[in-house]
């Protein structure tokens, strides 16, 4: 069995076609965030559009070096294209880095469970995002954004341990003027330029306007040390803990509920995950320990 | 209720006949001083029904590596000026794997849902479709300290092409000569049905009122010899794991394991694997391959920024035991554990998991 990649379109699990197998896409659009992270813009070869929910991931291959997840951090809104954001931590990561516009990688996905926007739409909603945790968050702050009349009120808290960590500034700048959502930002570690608030995110919630216990989703997406004290705030507020969304870290192998590496108790984040309702979650002992 | 009867001598035939078109795949006698008796149990590839003992006691290792290897190409690559093809490995030669005891079949079973759901894994199945499977049933336990019955495991009455049912291994073993040993036959499949009353010559016969008998009697015995070791029914390990989750056991047991992951290497449904990558020289070459993992091995559940997140023994004991008692049958539907007590054999430290769930047990 022969198959140019080029010519094949990625149907996992489809009779006779192998899983495993990368779909080549090409890199568009490479920019610099951090001295760490670089913001990868992609399209499939063969066109298609990734038609991915917002927290869903892509197992991103060099052939040759490997294959590691990597969370979607733009909207399906957005067209064909799509955006990863890398951060510069192992073998394969380094690689994605020295790509340079027109190379090729492999891409294996969408994978796995995000946040279903249907869930969402005509509900208030609170995205609390902490570290590289923006990356997942940016796919979904985008699609309220595009699909704004679809949901009610908007808040979006950020926190970052340094100023130099913060991610994606140029969207930063345009969240903070627009009327489209209430955008609170904070890092742990100010310098001496910094103008903004400072302290965990936790500190943001003091900011917020009174929260409607009904109409509000939550999404948490970052550590997971700090979903903890996120849920506690969210709670405080009187929003019921099945309105809480928290997306979890784990490093998939296969990314089709087969390798191991990514199960929490009984749970594959591959597959239920990455996305989970917090009362999922709090059964999961592993998840947040 | 018995489809056929077979001799040894009539099987021994169309094993060979097999071996013309298929690749046989039986246990395979190994001296091993140290046994008592002094043999064990390997399955091998062989060339002649003559070379597999159909009686045999246990497998060291269960068939599991035929279904899949320890190591396996997913695709080639070959890398181009700026990209790369790939090209997906599924060859699959025919196989026929003689000689598979209903543990190994339930086995067998669970790793069929695994790669099965979700997302269908077409390299298992390359394998798993091209196999042809003649289970021996077992009369008495294989060997000491397994738990199959307890289990459910040690009778199959499905997941084979053909099952044999050795009739007179109870009360003629040792003492007639094995080409009159009499098998009950039962077909799992068209290609078992055809492989023994097919084209030719049929070489078995209907069983008569004696063979229906004697098939009585041997169920009959086969009841009174499998003893239980579990104090726990089997529909109950789910409570039994869950209200123990944090007993100190895990901790007292683990103090002496030394995440070898011999019990993953052994266990006929341990799945879990690795991905690499394997690199020609020149570079511009390569092969995506899959070996297998063990969750017993300390950076098996490893995350970005090293934290791990079953860094000592005891959880990763607790979630072997966890995934074999409850969670592997809660997601496939199928077994975790066939109780064949491979994994109890493997440990160097002797962690022995029927002594683990009778301990939980006592703690109530």
């Amino acid at each position: 069995m022969s198959t140019m990649l080029t010519s094949e379109p990625v149907t996992f699990g489809s009779p006779g076609r192998s899983a495993y197998i990368p779909a080549p896409a090409r890199l568009i659009d490479v920019r610099d965030l951090t001295a760490q992270e670089k913001l990868f813009r992609l399209r499939l070869d063969d066109g298609r559009a990734l038609d991915h929910q917002p927290g869903q991931f892509v197992q991103v291959s060099i052939p040759g070096v490997g294959e590691c997840p990597i969370s979607l951090c733009s909207s399906p809104t957005r067209g064909p294209d799509f955006e990863l954001c890398v951060r510069r931590v192992g073998e394969v990561t380094t690689h994605i880095h020295e790509l340079r516009p027109g190379d090729v990688c492999g891409i294996r996905g969408p994978l796995g469970h995000g946040f279903d926007p249907q869930e969402f739409i005509g509900r208030d909603v609170l995205i609390v995002a902490g570290g590289l945790g923006m990356a997942p968050a940016r796919s979904l702050v985008q699609y309220i954004l595009d699909e704004r009349t679809r949901f009610g009120r908007f808040h979006l808290l950020y926190g970052a341990r340094a100023p130099t960590e913060l991610l994606f500034r140029d969207d930063l700048v345009r969240w903070n003027e627009s009327p489209d959502v209430n955008f609170l930002l904070t890092v742990d570690r100010p310098d001496p330029q910094w103008r903004g608030k400072s302290g965990v995110v936790t500190t943001l919630f003091r900011h917020l306007p009174k929260l409607d216990p009904e109409r509000t989703l939550v999404a948490v997406i970052g550590p997971p040390v700090m979903f903890k004290f996120v849920v506690i705030e969210v709670l405080a507020r009187g929003i019921p803990q099945k309105s809480v969304f928290c997306s979890l870290e784990r490093r998939m192998k296969c990314g089709i509920g087969k390798c191991g590496h990514c199960q929490a108790n009984h749970v594959y984040a591959c597959l239920e995950g990455p996305v989970f309702r917090y009362g999922e979650l709090k059964a999961l002992r592993e998840a947040l320990e | 209720m018995l489809d056929r009867i077979a001799t040894h001598a009539d099987l021994v035939a169309a094993i060979n006949e097999l071996a013309a078109q298929w690749r046989l795949i039986g246990p395979v006698a190994r001296p091993e001083p140290r046994c008592q008796p002094p043999v064990r149990y390997f399955y091998e590839p062989v060339e002649r029904a003559e070379q597999i003992d159909l009686s045999f006691s246990y497998g060291v290792y269960s068939p599991k590596r035929f279904l899949m290897p320890p190591g396996e190409t997913l695709f080639t690559f070959r890398k181009t000026e700026r990209g790369f093809t790939a090209e997906p490995q599924m060859e699959a030669s025919p196989t026929a794997l003689i000689g598979v005891h209903p543990c190994d079949i339930h086995a067998i079973q669970t790793l069929d849902g695994v790669f099965a759901r979700d997302f269908r894994d077409e390299h298992y199945f390359a394998r798993r479709e091209r196999m042809f499977i003649v289970a021996v049933d077992c009369p008495q336990p294989c060997t000491e300290g397994v738990f199959c019955r307890d289990m459910e495991s040690n009778d199959a009455a499905s997941g084979f092409d053909v099952m044999l049912y050795p009739l007179d291994r109870h009360s003629a073993r040792g003492t007639s000569p094995a080409d009159h040993d009499r098998y009950g036959v039962v077909f799992g499949s068209d290609a078992g049905r055809a492989w023994l009353m097919g084209d030719g010559l049929p070489r078995t016969r209907a069983p008569g009122a004696l063979d229906a008998r004697d098939f009585e009697t041997y169920q009959r015995r086969k009841q009174a010899a499998f003893p239980r070791a579990l104090s726990t029914p089997l529909d109950e390990l789910p409570a039994l794991l869950t209200r123990s989750y944090d007993s100190l056991l895990w901790q007292a047991t683990a103090q002496r394991c030394y995440s070898c992951g011999s019990c993953n290497l052994v266990c006929p449904t341990c799945y879990c694997f690795d991905i690499n990558e394997e690199n020609d020289l020149p570079l511009s070459t390569g092969a995506r391959v899959r070996t297998w993992d063990g969750c017993q091995l300390r950076e098996f559940a490893v995350v970005a920024g090293d934290h791990n997140f079953r860094a000592r023994p005891q959880e990763r004991l607790r979630h072997r035991i966890f995934r074999k008692g409850m969670w592997i049958q809660r997601r496939t539907g199928h077994k975790g554990c066939v109780g064949c007590a491979r994994c109890d054999r493997a440990c160097t430290a002797h962690i022995n998991s029927v002594e683990i769930y009778n301990q939980l047990a006592e703690e109530g």
